[in-house]
Protein backbone atom coordinates (compact mmCIF):
# COMPACT_ATOMS: atom_id res chain seq x y z
CA UNK A 1 0.00 0.00 0.00
CA UNK A 2 2.94 2.67 1.03
CA UNK A 3 4.32 1.57 -3.11
CA UNK A 4 1.08 2.62 -4.04
CA UNK A 5 0.64 5.95 -2.25
CA UNK A 6 4.61 6.57 -3.32
CA UNK A 7 3.55 6.08 -7.34
CA UNK A 8 0.57 8.40 -7.37
CA UNK A 9 2.99 11.08 -5.23
CA UNK A 10 5.48 10.51 -7.41
CA UNK A 11 2.79 10.66 -10.67
CA UNK A 12 1.69 13.97 -8.79
CA UNK A 13 5.04 15.56 -8.68
CA UNK A 14 5.78 14.74 -12.38
CA UNK A 15 2.65 16.28 -13.88
CA UNK A 16 1.74 18.51 -10.92
CA UNK A 17 2.42 21.60 -13.31
CA UNK A 18 -0.23 20.48 -15.48
CA UNK A 19 -2.77 20.09 -12.69
CA UNK A 20 -1.84 23.61 -11.66
CA UNK A 21 -2.02 25.26 -15.11
CA UNK A 22 -6.22 23.23 -15.08
CA UNK A 23 -7.00 24.12 -11.21
CA UNK A 24 -5.59 27.44 -11.41
CA UNK A 25 -8.08 29.53 -13.83
CA UNK A 26 -10.94 28.05 -11.13
CA UNK A 27 -9.35 28.79 -7.76
CA UNK A 28 -7.32 31.72 -8.20
CA UNK A 29 -10.02 34.13 -9.28
CA UNK A 30 -12.22 31.80 -6.57
CA UNK A 31 -9.63 33.09 -3.34
CA UNK A 32 -9.32 36.62 -5.02
CA UNK A 33 -12.86 37.04 -4.85
CA UNK A 34 -13.52 35.58 -1.73
CA UNK A 35 -10.32 36.05 0.08
CA UNK A 36 -9.45 38.83 3.06
CA UNK A 37 -6.64 40.53 4.20
CA UNK A 38 -6.32 37.38 6.81
CA UNK A 39 -4.02 34.72 5.90
CA UNK A 40 -5.97 32.24 8.00
CA UNK A 41 -9.29 33.11 6.69
CA UNK A 42 -7.49 32.26 3.29
CA UNK A 43 -6.31 29.27 4.45
CA UNK A 44 -9.73 27.87 5.52
CA UNK A 45 -11.34 28.74 2.21
CA UNK A 46 -7.99 27.01 0.66
CA UNK A 47 -8.10 23.78 3.04
CA UNK A 48 -12.06 23.75 2.18
CA UNK A 49 -11.35 23.55 -1.39
CA UNK A 50 -8.99 20.96 -0.63
CA UNK A 51 -11.39 18.88 0.90
CA UNK A 52 -14.09 18.77 -1.72
CA UNK A 53 -10.72 18.28 -4.13
CA UNK A 54 -10.04 15.25 -2.10
CA UNK A 55 -13.84 13.86 -1.93
CA UNK A 56 -13.92 13.78 -5.42
CA UNK A 57 -10.40 12.03 -5.71
CA UNK A 58 -11.62 9.45 -3.82
CA UNK A 59 -15.08 9.22 -5.29
CA UNK A 60 -13.46 8.61 -8.53
CA UNK A 61 -10.90 6.12 -7.30
CA UNK A 62 -13.95 4.33 -6.08
CA UNK A 63 -15.76 4.89 -9.42
CA UNK A 64 -12.17 3.86 -11.43
CA UNK A 65 -11.47 1.05 -8.91
CA UNK A 66 -14.82 -1.00 -9.69
CA UNK A 67 -15.02 0.12 -12.76
CA UNK A 68 -11.60 -1.77 -13.46
CA UNK A 69 -13.38 -4.54 -11.80
CA UNK A 70 -16.12 -4.81 -14.03
CA UNK A 71 -13.91 -4.64 -17.15
CA UNK A 72 -14.78 -1.08 -18.33
CA UNK A 73 -11.89 0.43 -19.45
CA UNK A 74 -12.67 3.67 -21.14
CA UNK A 75 -13.84 6.75 -19.57
CA UNK A 76 -17.32 7.51 -20.94
CA UNK A 77 -16.45 11.09 -23.65
CA UNK A 78 -19.16 13.16 -21.58
CA UNK A 79 -17.30 12.92 -18.66
CA UNK A 80 -15.06 15.38 -19.31
CA UNK A 81 -16.50 18.31 -21.07
CA UNK A 82 -19.59 17.49 -18.74
CA UNK A 83 -17.69 18.10 -15.52
CA UNK A 84 -15.92 21.12 -17.19
CA UNK A 85 -19.34 22.25 -18.17
CA UNK A 86 -20.58 21.89 -14.50
CA UNK A 87 -17.42 23.76 -12.71
CA UNK A 88 -18.17 26.70 -15.28
CA UNK A 89 -21.78 26.72 -14.25
CA UNK A 90 -21.15 26.91 -10.76
CA UNK A 91 -18.78 29.70 -11.07
CA UNK A 92 -20.38 31.72 -13.41
CA UNK A 93 -23.77 31.14 -10.97
CA UNK A 94 -21.50 32.24 -8.27
CA UNK A 95 -20.57 35.82 -9.90
CA UNK A 96 -23.60 36.31 -11.17
CA UNK A 97 -26.24 35.79 -8.18
CA UNK A 98 -23.74 38.06 -6.41
CA UNK A 99 -24.76 40.71 -8.99
CA UNK A 100 -25.01 44.38 -7.23
CA UNK A 101 -29.00 45.56 -7.16
CA UNK A 102 -27.42 49.39 -6.11
CA UNK A 103 -24.94 51.82 -7.53
CA UNK A 104 -21.33 51.41 -6.89
CA UNK A 105 -17.69 50.73 -7.99
CA UNK A 106 -18.71 47.59 -9.54
CA UNK A 107 -21.42 45.68 -10.59
CA UNK A 108 -20.61 42.49 -8.82
CA UNK A 109 -20.45 43.67 -4.92
CA UNK A 110 -22.87 42.50 -3.33
CA UNK A 111 -22.11 40.35 -0.08
CA UNK A 112 -21.76 36.99 1.03
CA UNK A 113 -24.96 34.98 1.13
CA UNK A 114 -24.48 32.98 3.79
CA UNK A 115 -25.99 30.24 1.40
CA UNK A 116 -22.65 30.38 -0.27
CA UNK A 117 -20.72 29.48 3.17
CA UNK A 118 -20.09 26.17 1.66
CA UNK A 119 -19.42 26.72 -1.99
CA UNK A 120 -15.37 26.30 -1.48
CA UNK A 121 -15.84 22.72 -0.83
CA UNK A 122 -18.33 22.45 -3.78
CA UNK A 123 -16.00 24.11 -6.12
CA UNK A 124 -12.95 21.91 -4.82
CA UNK A 125 -15.17 19.34 -5.59
CA UNK A 126 -16.15 20.04 -9.24
CA UNK A 127 -12.86 20.79 -9.51
CA UNK A 128 -11.56 17.54 -8.77
CA UNK A 129 -14.02 16.09 -11.51
CA UNK A 130 -12.92 18.18 -13.40
CA UNK A 131 -10.54 15.46 -15.42
CA UNK A 132 -7.19 17.16 -16.41
CA UNK A 133 -4.19 15.18 -18.13
CA UNK A 134 -2.74 13.53 -15.06
CA UNK A 135 -5.93 12.97 -13.50
CA UNK A 136 -6.67 10.88 -16.60
CA UNK A 137 -3.22 9.48 -16.50
CA UNK A 138 -3.49 8.15 -12.75
CA UNK A 139 -7.32 7.21 -13.33
CA UNK A 140 -6.30 4.60 -16.14
CA UNK A 141 -3.59 3.01 -13.79
CA UNK A 142 -6.71 3.27 -10.95
CA UNK A 143 -8.96 0.75 -14.35
CA UNK A 144 -5.17 -1.17 -14.24
CA UNK A 145 -5.22 -1.75 -10.11
CA UNK A 146 -9.43 -2.74 -10.01
CA UNK A 147 -9.10 -3.04 -5.88
CA UNK A 148 -10.61 0.18 -3.99
CA UNK A 149 -8.44 0.29 -1.23
CA UNK A 150 -5.32 0.48 -3.64
CA UNK A 151 -6.98 2.86 -5.33
CA UNK A 152 -7.50 5.08 -2.33
CA UNK A 153 -3.53 4.68 -1.44
CA UNK A 154 -2.88 5.60 -5.32
CA UNK A 155 -5.10 8.33 -5.57
CA UNK A 156 -4.42 9.79 -1.78
CA UNK A 157 -0.61 10.18 -3.07
CA UNK A 158 -1.71 11.48 -6.44
CA UNK A 159 -3.93 14.22 -4.28
CA UNK A 160 -0.83 14.95 -1.86
CA UNK A 161 1.39 15.74 -4.65
CA UNK A 162 -0.70 17.64 -6.86
CA UNK A 163 -1.65 19.36 -3.52
CA UNK A 164 1.58 21.08 -2.98
CA UNK A 165 1.47 22.81 -7.01
CA UNK A 166 -1.73 24.64 -5.74
CA UNK A 167 -0.72 25.49 -2.53
CA UNK A 168 1.56 28.73 -3.69
CA UNK A 169 -1.64 30.25 -4.66
CA UNK A 170 -2.24 31.30 -0.91
CA UNK A 171 0.94 33.74 -1.26
CA UNK A 172 -0.37 36.68 -3.07
CA UNK A 173 -3.75 36.78 -0.29
CA UNK A 174 -3.18 38.47 2.38
CA UNK A 175 -2.53 41.67 0.03
CA UNK A 176 -6.11 41.03 -0.82
CA UNK A 177 -8.56 44.63 -0.50
CA UNK A 178 -12.22 45.06 -0.97
CA UNK A 179 -11.21 46.37 -4.81
CA UNK A 180 -9.22 42.97 -5.47
CA UNK A 181 -12.40 41.10 -4.29
CA UNK A 182 -14.36 42.78 -6.72
CA UNK A 183 -11.61 41.93 -9.44
CA UNK A 184 -11.55 38.99 -8.49
CA UNK A 185 -15.54 38.63 -8.83
CA UNK A 186 -15.44 39.72 -12.33
CA UNK A 187 -12.43 37.47 -13.14
CA UNK A 188 -15.28 34.43 -12.09
CA UNK A 189 -17.15 34.97 -14.06
CA UNK A 190 -15.27 35.38 -17.14
CA UNK A 191 -13.79 32.06 -16.20
CA UNK A 192 -16.98 30.63 -15.32
CA UNK A 193 -19.04 31.87 -18.78
CA UNK A 194 -15.83 29.87 -20.49
CA UNK A 195 -15.43 26.78 -18.98
CA UNK A 196 -19.17 26.77 -19.51
CA UNK A 197 -18.80 27.43 -23.04
CA UNK A 198 -15.92 24.84 -23.26
CA UNK A 199 -17.78 22.08 -21.73
CA UNK A 200 -21.14 22.51 -23.65
CA UNK A 201 -19.50 22.60 -26.81
CA UNK A 202 -17.93 19.45 -25.58
CA UNK A 203 -21.11 18.13 -25.15
CA UNK A 204 -22.75 18.74 -27.72
CA UNK A 205 -20.07 18.45 -30.95
CA UNK B 1 4.85 77.40 -21.06
CA UNK B 2 2.93 79.94 -19.10
CA UNK B 3 0.20 81.29 -21.72
CA UNK B 4 0.18 84.59 -19.97
CA UNK B 5 3.63 85.20 -21.31
CA UNK B 6 4.09 86.98 -24.76
CA UNK B 7 4.68 85.26 -27.86
CA UNK B 8 7.99 85.95 -28.67
CA UNK B 9 8.67 85.22 -24.88
CA UNK B 10 7.17 81.47 -25.32
CA UNK B 11 8.61 81.11 -29.02
CA UNK B 12 12.45 81.09 -27.58
CA UNK B 13 12.12 78.63 -24.62
CA UNK B 14 9.84 76.19 -27.05
CA UNK B 15 12.44 76.14 -29.84
CA UNK B 16 15.07 74.74 -27.47
CA UNK B 17 12.24 72.30 -26.15
CA UNK B 18 11.65 71.09 -29.83
CA UNK B 19 15.47 70.57 -30.38
CA UNK B 20 15.70 68.39 -27.42
CA UNK B 21 13.13 66.25 -28.40
CA UNK B 22 14.01 66.84 -32.21
CA UNK B 23 17.97 65.39 -31.20
CA UNK B 24 17.35 62.06 -29.81
CA UNK B 25 14.41 60.98 -32.30
CA UNK B 26 16.33 61.87 -34.99
CA UNK B 27 19.11 59.70 -33.67
CA UNK B 28 16.67 56.63 -33.00
CA UNK B 29 14.69 57.05 -36.11
CA UNK B 30 17.82 57.29 -38.08
CA UNK B 31 19.47 54.23 -36.27
CA UNK B 32 16.08 52.39 -36.64
CA UNK B 33 14.62 53.22 -40.20
CA UNK B 34 17.59 54.16 -41.74
CA UNK B 35 19.00 50.64 -42.30
CA UNK B 36 16.61 50.07 -44.62
CA UNK B 37 15.27 53.13 -46.12
CA UNK B 38 16.33 56.86 -47.04
CA UNK B 39 17.45 58.80 -43.63
CA UNK B 40 15.12 61.35 -44.97
CA UNK B 41 12.20 59.71 -43.67
CA UNK B 42 13.77 59.58 -40.49
CA UNK B 43 14.39 63.05 -40.48
CA UNK B 44 11.07 63.71 -41.58
CA UNK B 45 9.70 62.03 -38.53
CA UNK B 46 12.01 63.57 -36.00
CA UNK B 47 10.83 67.12 -37.65
CA UNK B 48 7.02 65.93 -37.19
CA UNK B 49 8.07 64.85 -33.23
CA UNK B 50 10.12 68.18 -32.49
CA UNK B 51 6.87 70.09 -33.71
CA UNK B 52 5.01 68.60 -31.59
CA UNK B 53 7.34 69.80 -29.21
CA UNK B 54 7.31 73.41 -29.81
CA UNK B 55 3.40 73.21 -29.97
CA UNK B 56 3.21 72.05 -26.59
CA UNK B 57 6.00 74.14 -25.27
CA UNK B 58 4.42 76.87 -27.30
CA UNK B 59 0.82 76.66 -26.30
CA UNK B 60 0.89 75.32 -22.64
CA UNK B 61 -1.42 72.78 -23.86
CA UNK B 62 -0.17 68.86 -23.77
CA UNK B 63 -3.07 67.12 -24.98
CA UNK B 64 -4.28 68.71 -28.12
CA UNK B 65 -0.60 68.01 -29.67
CA UNK B 66 -0.17 64.61 -27.69
CA UNK B 67 -3.70 63.32 -29.46
CA UNK B 68 -2.14 64.40 -32.85
CA UNK B 69 0.65 62.80 -32.62
CA UNK B 70 -0.48 59.75 -30.98
CA UNK B 71 -3.16 59.31 -33.59
CA UNK B 72 -0.81 60.17 -36.71
CA UNK B 73 1.82 57.38 -35.68
CA UNK B 74 -1.22 54.63 -35.02
CA UNK B 75 -2.34 55.96 -38.51
CA UNK B 76 0.93 54.72 -39.96
CA UNK B 77 0.95 51.57 -37.85
CA UNK B 78 -2.22 50.62 -39.92
CA UNK B 79 -0.74 52.47 -43.12
CA UNK B 80 2.37 50.24 -42.86
CA UNK B 81 1.23 47.17 -41.55
CA UNK B 82 -2.05 46.11 -41.99
CA UNK B 83 -3.39 47.86 -45.13
CA UNK B 84 -0.57 46.27 -46.81
CA UNK B 85 -2.29 43.31 -46.29
CA UNK B 86 -5.32 43.92 -47.61
CA UNK B 87 -4.01 44.56 -51.54
CA UNK B 88 -0.17 45.01 -52.93
CA UNK B 89 -0.87 48.76 -53.46
CA UNK B 90 0.66 49.44 -50.16
CA UNK B 91 3.45 46.73 -49.94
CA UNK B 92 5.47 47.36 -46.68
CA UNK B 93 8.70 48.81 -48.08
CA UNK B 94 11.03 47.42 -45.64
CA UNK B 95 9.29 45.88 -42.23
CA UNK B 96 7.39 42.80 -43.06
CA UNK B 97 6.79 41.60 -39.74
CA UNK B 98 5.05 43.79 -37.54
CA UNK B 99 6.97 44.85 -33.99
CA UNK B 100 6.33 41.73 -31.14
CA UNK B 101 3.07 43.22 -29.51
CA UNK B 102 3.35 44.52 -26.03
CA UNK B 103 -0.62 43.84 -25.56
CA UNK B 104 0.68 40.37 -25.96
CA UNK B 105 2.80 40.11 -23.29
CA UNK B 106 0.68 40.88 -20.22
CA UNK B 107 -1.63 37.85 -20.71
CA UNK B 108 0.99 35.81 -21.48
CA UNK B 109 3.20 37.00 -18.31
CA UNK B 110 3.28 33.15 -16.57
CA UNK B 111 3.94 31.37 -19.75
CA UNK B 112 7.00 33.40 -20.38
CA UNK B 113 7.97 32.73 -16.96
CA UNK B 114 7.22 29.50 -17.37
CA UNK B 115 9.10 29.34 -20.72
CA UNK B 116 12.28 30.59 -18.83
CA UNK B 117 12.51 28.29 -16.44
CA UNK B 118 12.12 25.49 -18.85
CA UNK B 119 15.21 27.64 -20.85
CA UNK B 120 16.80 27.42 -17.44
CA UNK B 121 16.33 24.07 -16.98
CA UNK B 122 17.44 22.97 -20.33
CA UNK B 123 20.07 25.40 -20.90
CA UNK B 124 17.99 26.28 -24.14
CA UNK B 125 19.38 29.83 -24.09
CA UNK B 126 18.08 30.85 -27.66
CA UNK B 127 14.83 31.39 -25.59
CA UNK B 128 16.07 33.60 -23.84
CA UNK B 129 14.17 36.20 -26.15
CA UNK B 130 11.66 37.20 -23.81
CA UNK B 131 14.20 38.58 -21.53
CA UNK B 132 14.95 41.57 -23.78
CA UNK B 133 11.51 42.44 -24.14
CA UNK B 134 10.72 41.96 -20.62
CA UNK B 135 13.75 44.75 -20.05
CA UNK B 136 12.52 47.14 -22.63
CA UNK B 137 9.15 47.13 -21.34
CA UNK B 138 11.10 47.20 -17.68
CA UNK B 139 12.78 50.11 -18.93
CA UNK B 140 9.37 51.98 -20.75
CA UNK B 141 7.78 51.55 -17.64
CA UNK B 142 10.44 53.26 -15.84
CA UNK B 143 10.29 56.39 -18.29
CA UNK B 144 6.81 56.76 -18.73
CA UNK B 145 4.98 54.44 -16.90
CA UNK B 146 1.25 54.45 -18.38
CA UNK B 147 1.91 56.77 -20.32
CA UNK B 148 2.27 54.35 -22.80
CA UNK B 149 -1.13 54.13 -23.13
CA UNK B 150 -1.50 58.02 -24.63
CA UNK B 151 1.85 58.10 -26.77
CA UNK B 152 3.13 55.23 -27.84
CA UNK B 153 0.41 52.20 -28.07
CA UNK B 154 -0.87 51.71 -31.85
CA UNK B 155 -4.33 50.54 -30.19
CA UNK B 156 -4.70 53.51 -27.99
CA UNK B 157 -3.99 56.25 -31.02
CA UNK B 158 -6.73 54.79 -33.04
CA UNK B 159 -9.23 54.79 -29.92
CA UNK B 160 -8.13 58.23 -29.04
CA UNK B 161 -8.23 59.92 -31.80
CA UNK B 162 -11.32 58.27 -32.88
CA UNK B 163 -12.75 59.57 -29.41
CA UNK B 164 -11.77 63.17 -30.33
CA UNK B 165 -14.07 63.48 -33.73
CA UNK B 166 -17.85 63.61 -32.43
CA UNK B 167 -18.55 67.30 -30.43
CA UNK B 168 -20.20 65.16 -27.80
CA UNK B 169 -20.98 62.04 -26.80
CA UNK B 170 -24.21 60.17 -28.62
CA UNK B 171 -24.50 57.60 -26.05
CA UNK B 172 -23.74 58.29 -22.45
CA UNK B 173 -22.14 55.27 -19.89
CA UNK B 174 -23.82 56.55 -17.06
CA UNK B 175 -23.04 54.36 -13.35
CA UNK B 176 -21.77 51.49 -15.84
CA UNK B 177 -18.80 53.65 -16.88
CA UNK B 178 -17.23 53.24 -13.56
CA UNK B 179 -18.90 50.03 -12.28
CA UNK B 180 -17.30 47.78 -15.09
CA UNK B 181 -14.30 49.90 -14.55
CA UNK B 182 -12.23 46.93 -13.25
CA UNK B 183 -13.13 44.41 -16.51
CA UNK B 184 -9.72 44.94 -17.81
CA UNK B 185 -7.91 43.70 -14.57
CA UNK B 186 -9.95 40.69 -14.43
CA UNK B 187 -9.19 40.20 -18.21
CA UNK B 188 -5.95 40.47 -17.38
CA UNK B 189 -6.32 37.90 -14.54
CA UNK B 190 -8.21 35.10 -16.56
CA UNK B 191 -6.17 35.50 -19.74
CA UNK B 192 -2.65 35.07 -17.81
CA UNK B 193 -4.37 31.80 -16.38
CA UNK B 194 -5.97 30.69 -19.28
CA UNK B 195 -3.02 31.43 -21.42
CA UNK B 196 -0.71 28.95 -19.01
CA UNK B 197 -3.42 26.37 -18.48
CA UNK B 198 -3.85 25.85 -22.65
CA UNK B 199 -0.23 27.05 -23.16
CA UNK B 200 -2.11 29.06 -25.67
CA UNK B 201 -2.14 32.96 -26.15
CA UNK B 202 -5.50 33.27 -25.64
CA UNK B 203 -5.58 37.02 -25.53
CA UNK B 204 -4.20 36.84 -29.25
CA UNK B 205 -6.83 33.80 -30.57
CA UNK B 206 -10.12 35.30 -29.09
CA UNK B 207 -9.91 38.71 -28.87
CA UNK B 208 -7.13 40.67 -30.72
CA UNK B 209 -9.11 43.16 -32.59
CA UNK B 210 -5.81 43.50 -35.60
CA UNK B 211 -5.99 40.09 -36.06
CA UNK B 212 -8.47 40.97 -38.93
CA UNK B 213 -6.45 38.94 -41.61
CA UNK B 214 -7.53 35.64 -40.41
CA UNK B 215 -4.19 34.38 -38.77
CA UNK B 216 -4.61 33.51 -35.18
CA UNK B 217 -7.75 31.57 -35.55
CA UNK B 218 -8.35 27.99 -34.65
CA UNK B 219 -9.47 25.93 -37.53
CA UNK B 220 -12.90 24.54 -37.63
CA UNK B 221 -16.01 24.83 -35.99
CA UNK B 222 -17.97 27.29 -33.12
CA UNK B 223 -14.48 27.96 -31.97
CA UNK B 224 -13.41 29.65 -35.08
CA UNK B 225 -17.11 31.42 -35.37
CA UNK B 226 -17.10 32.80 -32.00
CA UNK B 227 -13.20 34.07 -32.53
CA UNK B 228 -14.53 35.84 -35.30
CA UNK B 229 -17.45 37.49 -33.02
CA UNK B 230 -15.46 38.55 -30.67
CA UNK B 231 -12.34 40.07 -33.05
CA UNK B 232 -15.59 42.01 -34.44
CA UNK B 233 -17.01 42.70 -31.06
CA UNK B 234 -13.31 43.54 -30.32
CA UNK B 235 -12.94 45.95 -33.33
CA UNK B 236 -16.19 47.44 -33.42
CA UNK B 237 -14.86 48.74 -29.41
CA UNK B 238 -11.98 49.51 -31.07
CA UNK B 239 -13.18 52.15 -33.46
CA UNK B 240 -17.24 52.62 -33.37
CA UNK B 241 -17.38 52.34 -29.80
CA UNK B 242 -15.37 55.90 -29.61
CA UNK B 243 -17.42 57.73 -31.65
CA UNK B 244 -20.13 57.00 -29.80
CA UNK B 245 -19.16 57.77 -25.97
CA UNK B 246 -16.43 60.12 -26.75
CA UNK B 247 -14.15 57.40 -24.68
CA UNK B 248 -11.61 55.26 -25.30
CA UNK B 249 -14.07 51.96 -25.21
CA UNK B 250 -11.02 48.98 -26.21
CA UNK B 251 -8.53 51.12 -24.05
CA UNK B 252 -10.79 51.36 -20.91
CA UNK B 253 -12.88 48.31 -20.72
CA UNK B 254 -10.95 45.44 -22.99
CA UNK B 255 -7.26 45.49 -22.85
CA UNK B 256 -5.40 43.62 -20.82
CA UNK B 257 -2.17 45.43 -21.11
CA UNK B 258 -3.98 48.76 -20.14
CA UNK B 259 -4.45 46.82 -16.66
CA UNK B 260 -0.89 45.71 -16.43
CA UNK B 261 0.16 48.69 -16.85
CA UNK B 262 -2.18 50.30 -14.00
CA UNK B 263 -0.73 48.47 -11.85
CA UNK B 264 3.17 48.37 -12.73
CA UNK B 265 2.97 52.15 -13.66
CA UNK B 266 2.92 53.37 -9.79
CA UNK B 267 6.72 52.32 -10.32
CA UNK B 268 6.83 55.42 -12.70
CA UNK B 269 6.57 58.70 -10.80
CA UNK B 270 4.92 60.61 -13.20
CA UNK B 271 1.14 61.50 -11.92
CA UNK B 272 -1.91 63.40 -12.63
CA UNK B 273 -2.76 65.28 -9.02
CA UNK B 274 -5.80 66.91 -8.48
CA UNK B 275 -5.41 69.66 -5.83
CA UNK B 276 -9.01 68.85 -3.62
CA UNK B 277 -8.89 73.09 -2.73
CA UNK B 278 -9.50 73.68 -6.54
CA UNK B 279 -11.95 71.37 -7.06
CA UNK B 280 -15.52 73.17 -6.91
CA UNK B 281 -16.99 69.27 -7.71
CA UNK B 282 -18.41 70.38 -11.02
CA UNK B 283 -17.48 67.21 -12.68
CA UNK B 284 -16.27 68.25 -15.88
CA UNK B 285 -13.10 66.53 -15.48
CA UNK B 286 -15.21 63.16 -15.51
CA UNK B 287 -16.65 64.00 -18.83
CA UNK B 288 -13.41 64.89 -20.41
CA UNK B 289 -11.28 61.87 -19.09
CA UNK B 290 -10.83 59.17 -22.29
CA UNK B 291 -10.13 56.15 -19.63
CA UNK B 292 -12.75 56.54 -17.18
CA UNK B 293 -10.15 57.20 -14.78
CA UNK B 294 -11.67 59.98 -12.84
CA UNK B 295 -14.22 59.45 -9.73
CA UNK B 296 -15.75 61.51 -7.35
CA UNK B 297 -14.56 60.83 -3.96
CA UNK B 298 -16.65 61.08 -1.07
CA UNK B 299 -16.97 64.88 -0.25
CA UNK B 300 -17.50 65.77 -3.95
CA UNK B 301 -14.00 65.93 -5.13
CA UNK B 302 -11.98 64.67 -8.21
CA UNK B 303 -10.10 61.42 -7.57
CA UNK B 304 -7.63 60.18 -10.61
CA UNK B 305 -7.45 56.35 -10.63
CA UNK B 306 -4.31 54.55 -11.31
CA UNK B 307 -6.01 53.89 -14.32
CA UNK B 308 -5.18 57.29 -15.34
CA UNK B 309 -2.47 57.34 -18.68
CA UNK B 310 -1.59 61.10 -17.93
CA UNK B 311 -2.87 62.40 -21.66
CA UNK B 312 -4.10 65.49 -19.59
CA UNK B 313 -7.64 66.17 -21.05
CA UNK B 314 -8.55 66.58 -17.65
CA UNK B 315 -5.66 69.66 -17.11
CA UNK B 316 -7.83 71.51 -19.65
CA UNK B 317 -11.15 70.52 -19.17
CA UNK B 318 -11.07 71.75 -15.31
CA UNK B 319 -12.42 75.73 -15.24
CA UNK B 320 -10.30 75.79 -11.78
CA UNK B 321 -7.10 74.47 -12.91
CA UNK B 322 -6.96 72.03 -10.70
CA UNK B 323 -5.32 69.33 -11.86
CA UNK B 324 -1.51 69.35 -12.78
CA UNK B 325 1.51 66.77 -13.58
CA UNK B 326 3.63 66.10 -10.17
CA UNK B 327 6.77 63.52 -9.15
CA UNK B 328 4.66 61.53 -6.87
CA UNK B 329 2.34 63.87 -5.84
CA UNK B 330 4.98 66.94 -5.68
CA UNK B 331 6.21 69.35 -8.13
CA UNK B 332 10.07 70.76 -8.84
CA UNK B 333 11.36 73.47 -6.70
CA UNK B 334 10.62 77.11 -8.90
CA UNK B 335 13.86 77.62 -11.32
CA UNK B 336 15.16 81.22 -12.83
CA UNK B 337 16.24 82.17 -15.65
CA UNK B 338 15.21 82.65 -18.85
CA UNK B 339 14.53 78.98 -20.42
CA UNK B 340 12.81 78.54 -16.03
CA UNK B 341 9.48 77.35 -17.65
CA UNK B 342 10.75 74.00 -19.20
CA UNK B 343 11.92 73.12 -15.13
CA UNK B 344 8.79 71.85 -14.67
CA UNK B 345 7.20 67.94 -14.36
CA UNK B 346 5.26 68.52 -17.01
CA UNK B 347 7.84 69.16 -19.76
CA UNK B 348 9.96 66.34 -17.91
CA UNK B 349 7.21 64.31 -18.60
CA UNK B 350 6.63 65.29 -22.22
CA UNK B 351 10.04 65.17 -22.99
CA UNK B 352 10.41 61.00 -21.54
CA UNK B 353 6.59 60.13 -23.00
CA UNK B 354 6.95 62.36 -26.45
CA UNK B 355 11.14 60.94 -27.09
CA UNK B 356 10.12 57.56 -26.62
CA UNK B 357 7.19 56.58 -28.58
CA UNK B 358 8.71 59.19 -31.10
CA UNK B 359 11.80 56.52 -31.38
CA UNK B 360 9.05 53.56 -30.48
CA UNK B 361 7.07 54.90 -33.56
CA UNK B 362 10.14 55.22 -35.62
CA UNK B 363 9.52 50.93 -36.52
CA UNK B 364 6.91 51.85 -38.71
CA UNK B 365 6.17 55.59 -38.79
CA UNK B 366 9.05 56.57 -41.38
CA UNK B 367 8.54 53.30 -43.38
CA UNK B 368 4.60 54.65 -43.67
CA UNK B 369 6.07 58.17 -44.83
CA UNK B 370 8.27 55.97 -47.72
CA UNK B 371 5.21 53.71 -48.52
CA UNK B 372 2.57 56.80 -49.21
CA UNK B 373 5.38 58.28 -51.11
CA UNK B 374 5.84 55.42 -53.23
CA UNK B 375 1.65 55.07 -53.26
CA UNK B 376 1.72 58.72 -54.87
CA UNK B 377 3.85 57.68 -57.64
CA UNK B 378 7.35 59.68 -56.47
Amino acid sequence: MPALFSEGFLLGLSTGFYCLASCLPLLAPYLMAEGKAAWKFNFYIFLQFLGGRFAAYMLFALLASLAGKAGQYALPSWLLPASMAGCGGLMAFLAVSRVSVKGGPCFLKKDLNPWFSRLPLVLGFVTGINICPPFAAGFIRLLELADVPKGFAYFGGFFAATSLFISPVLLGTPWLGRRANEIGRLTLLIAGLWYLALGLSGLFK
Amino acid sequence: METTAKPEQRAAPAALFAALVFIPVFFFSAAIAGREISRLYALAWALFSGGIAYAIAFTGSVSGPRRIFFSVSALAFLVHFKLSLLGKALAPSCFTDTPFCHIAMAPYFLNYLYQQYLALMSGGWKLWGPLTLGGAWLFVTLAIGRAWCSWACFYGGIDDGLSALPRRPLLRLGNWALRLRDLPAALLIFFMLVSLAYMLPVFCLWLCPFKLTGSFLDGQGWHKTAQYALMYAALAALVIAPLLTKKRIFCSYLCPFAAWQAFWGRLNPFRVTADPALCTGCLKCTQACPMTAISCAPGGKAEVSAYCNLCGQCLEACPGAGFRYTLFGLELPRAAGFFRELFAVKYLYVFSALTLGAAFSSLWAPAALRDLVKLLGF
